[in-house]
């Protein structure tokens, strides 16, 4: 604790120090709003800002928004001459949008410039590699995010239950390595109330799995797409640029999430992001994949129930069959307005450098509040992963990775793919082949208009040339 | 004496500027703004796709459109429920509460505090009573060994939870309508048709409704437009969900524009909207101009 404010300190002192030889805080009078979100990425973040203030003299306002409409909110910033935002809080896939449309100033110079001060060598690579966009770098990692298994740990380590499990599916109780696996996990935790759980007589319902299925932005197609890739599948064909989402890597992953419906909560429906991880935090289901956004919610009894009546496992997804598979990443991210101005732009980064630094981040995870980290040094610290269980699994699983879409197009396929699913899952449609088809076709319509080369550019991935340097 | 007429037009002049300005800042440059988008490509988060004149194919691409064809039917449908619920609901209330009773003046007060809250917070008040596992609704239902029903969550009963949202917000209305109506008609009929041995329902029938007819065909017409044009409800409670069980000419309107940032096809639908709303209005003129003439 006191080595983190030790050199957090030192490092904002760095940010000033030009000011402070002048006698004057370097960013005296400018203030900075940011677009952000209210999850941890931005919570843990938002009670300090009035310290930045205080090393530079910059004022700066987070105002948060919940996700859904908040990229809607950044499009008009974007598309006014006069920004009322200067910093930005991005979601890894929307870059590609955002960087076509010139919305984001380009941080590869000054990621360079800065490398030694903001630890950019101890930065897992493919967390700075979400935020590309034909190899520039637009954003800058707030929070890593890996799409992972959460499994109630207690459960499945009681005796009876691992009993249970062996004598019915004929293998350990162990986390899933693949999804049949994990179909069956969640069936054989899916009780009802008065049914015994672990030794204890259930008061209401068990639900083996929680994911999340509602067409909500698109929520069900956050869990669709790892589950998709997870079966080696890709997002479009790497010789049209066109949407290979309805083939067969998709079609499994759709089968997959239709399986597990009958052992998710009733209102499938109707989870979105948030209330399907609410359902782990209260300890009501047996095993549920998501972000570890939230996952850092799981480790701390003021956010998850859970973590006063059970434990919480954690794995790295399943996969189709066993067959490894990259994993799933993300990254949320601070980027800055291109239209703010250069004084501006310079505060706005000085801001970024102080509030996603190594110390910030350690900061926040020995006071208890947890992120999902993306410095290696932090991740392998063996008394915060004792702290943080989850840590090991970030770092495994981030070593052989796979960055998520970044599509300028993304909007729609978030938009047209969580509809047509959420319809599937519902019962209103019976031939998956057709409504990814569909779907697909949809998509396709709005990108046919474009030469072939364009597309390609747009699902390139060249490497961040801030590796080159 | 006319340089008293001019100055007097002046001074009308002069008032009317401010209102003009406002009608045409507010409404006519944004109208003319939309038709202008409606006949082009824009995508407002893709400034590098070409924005340029289509000609009417952004309507053409709505009116040949499956998806648009069915938020047609689910809003029509909506109105259907919606309207003849509050009509009913709204009109029996209304010569209940009509009674020259004591108190009654409150009971009215009090009925009419739906019709004042905004309709986000209606969205908002239902969501916590429909709310999956955690709403009151539910919470009531188990209480009484009724399994939990998925309010919001099922394509069967998205619609009807959002139709009984607005029917608890609107009927007050109809209900007011109603009251007045009643309230400002003359004894006299009342009186020979008990004279003649009229039961109560026979009077009601006769008498009353199609005194009031003229105010019915009003309120059903208002609450008919204001019904096409729900969203604030749809938005909160399931943002035209599950599946597109609840997806209303306005929620497509509304993701063509801020979903998908296609301004011109999201202006069009705007147009196409707004062409069903003036074929209803005059519709409805027609049926009042018919309605007091046969009065």
């Amino acid at each position: 604790m006191k080595y983190a404010n030790i050199a957090l300190a030192a490092a904002a002192l760095s940010v000033a120090a030009s000011g402070a030889a002048l006698g004057q805080k370097q960013f005296e009078g400018i203030e900075l709003k940011m677009l952000g979100i209210g999850d941890t990425s931005v919570t843990r973040l938002a009670p300090l800002v009035d310290e930045f203030e205080e090393l530079t003299g910059a004022k700066v306002q987070i105002d948060q928004f919940p996700y859904p409409g908040l990229i809607d909110k950044i499009v008009i910033e974007a598309s006014a001459d006069t920004p009322s935002y200067q910093l930005m809080w991005v979601d890894s896939p929307w870059v590609g949008v955002l960087g076509e449309s010139g919305a984001l100033e380009d941080l590869t110079d000054l990621a360079i410039r800065d490398a030694e001060e903001i630890n950019l060598d101890d930065i897992i690579p493919i967390q700075l590699q979400e935020n590309t966009w034909q190899g520039r770098l637009l954003a800058f990692p707030a929070s890593g995010m890996i799409w992972h298994q959460n499994y109630r740990k207690d459960l499945f380590e009681h005796p009876d239950e691992q009993a249970a499990f062996k004598a019915k599916y004929g293998y350990d109780l162990e986390p899933a390595t693949n999804w049949e696996q994990y179909i069956d996990q969640a069936e054989f935790f899916t009780r009802t109330a008065g049914e015994v759980l672990a030794g204890n007589v259930l008061e209401k319902d068990f639900h083996g799995n929680a994911q999340a299925y509602s067409r909500v932005a698109g929520a069900i197609t956050h869990d669709f797409f790892p589950i998709m890739r997870s079966y080696g599948g890709q997002y479009w064909d790497s010789e049209t640029g066109l949407c290979a989402m309805d083939r067969e890597p998709s079609l499994r992953a759709v089968d997959v999430m239709k399986r597990l419906v009958q052992f998710n909560p009733p209102d499938y429906l109707g989870l979105m992001w948030d209330i399907r991880t609410g359902y782990m935090e209260r300890g009501e289901t047996a095993v549920s994949s998501y972000w570890s956004v939230r996952t850092v919610r799981l480790t701390n009894p003021e956010e998850a129930l859970v973590a006063g009546i059970g434990e919480v496992g954690y794995a790295a997804s399943p996969t189709g069959e066993d067959i490894p598979q990259p994993t799933m990443t993300g990254a949320l991210s601070f980027g800055i307005n291109s239209k703010a101005t250069d004084d501006e732009k310079e505060a706005a980064w000085a801001f970024i450098k102080w509030g996603t630094s190594r110390e910030m981040m350690r900061r926040f995870a020995e006071e208890g509040n947890g992120v999902s980290m993306f410095h290696r040094s932090i991740l392998m610290d063996p008394d915060l992963q004792e702290r943080y269980p989850y840590y090991q699994v970030l770092l495994d699983t981030q070593e052989h990775a796979q960055r998520r879409i970044f599509h300028p197009f993304y909007a729609d396929v978030e938009e047209v793919f969580g509809v047509a699913l959420n319809k599937y899952m519902a019962g209103e449609a019976d031939d998956p082949q057709a409504v990814l088809t569909e779907a697909c076709n949809k998509i396709n319509t709005r990108l046919k208009v474009f030469p072939v080369e364009l597309r390609l550019r747009w699902i390139a991935d060249p490497p961040a040339e801030i590796f080159s340097n | 004496m006319a340089y008293g007429r001019t100055r007097n037009r002046k001074i009308f002049l002069i008032f009317l500027v401010p209102a003009i300005a406002v009608l045409f800042l507010t409404t006519i440059y944004p109208m003319i703004y939309a038709g202008y988008l409606s006949f082009r490509s824009y995508d407002l988060a893709k400034p590098f796709v070409p924005r340029v004149f289509v000609g009417w194919a952004n309507y053409r691409e709505i009116l040949t459109s499956s998806e648009f064809m069915h938020t047609l039917i689910v809003t029509f449908k909506l109105m259907v429920i919606t309207l003849s619920v509050q009509l009913v609901l709204g009109v029996g209330i209304g010569v209940l509460t009509a009674q020259r009773l004591p108190g009654m003046a409150l009971v009215r007060t009090l009925l009419l505090i739906p019709m004042m809250i905004s309709p986000v917070i209606v969205g908002l008040i239902w969501l916590f009573l429909y709310f999956p596992e955690l709403g009151y609704l539910n919470y009531f239902l188990s209480l009484v060994s009724i399994s939990a029903v998925p309010w919001i969550t099922s394509t069967t009963w998205a619609i009807w939870a959002i139709a009984i949202a607005d029917i608890w917000q609107w009927t007050p209305f109809v209900m007011m309508g109603t009251a007045a109506a009643i309230h400002s008609l003359s004894p006299e009929p009342y009186e020979a048709a008990m004279i003649d041995g009229n039961s109560r329902w026979q009077i009601f029938w006769h008498v009353t409704i199609p005194q009031i007819k003229p105010v019915l065909i009003s309120l059903m017409f208002l609450r008919a437009i204001d019904a096409f044009k729900l969203y604030d409800i749809i938005f909160v409670l399931t943002k035209g969900g599950p599946g597109d069980a609840t997806e209303v000419l306005s929620m497509f309107i509304y993701r063509q524009s801020f979903t998908f940032w296609r301004m011109g096809v999201g202006a069009a639908a705007s147009f196409v909207s707004l062409a069903i709303v003036v074929v209803l209005i005059t519709f409805f003129f027609k049926s009042l101009n018919r309605s007091q003439e046969r009065i």
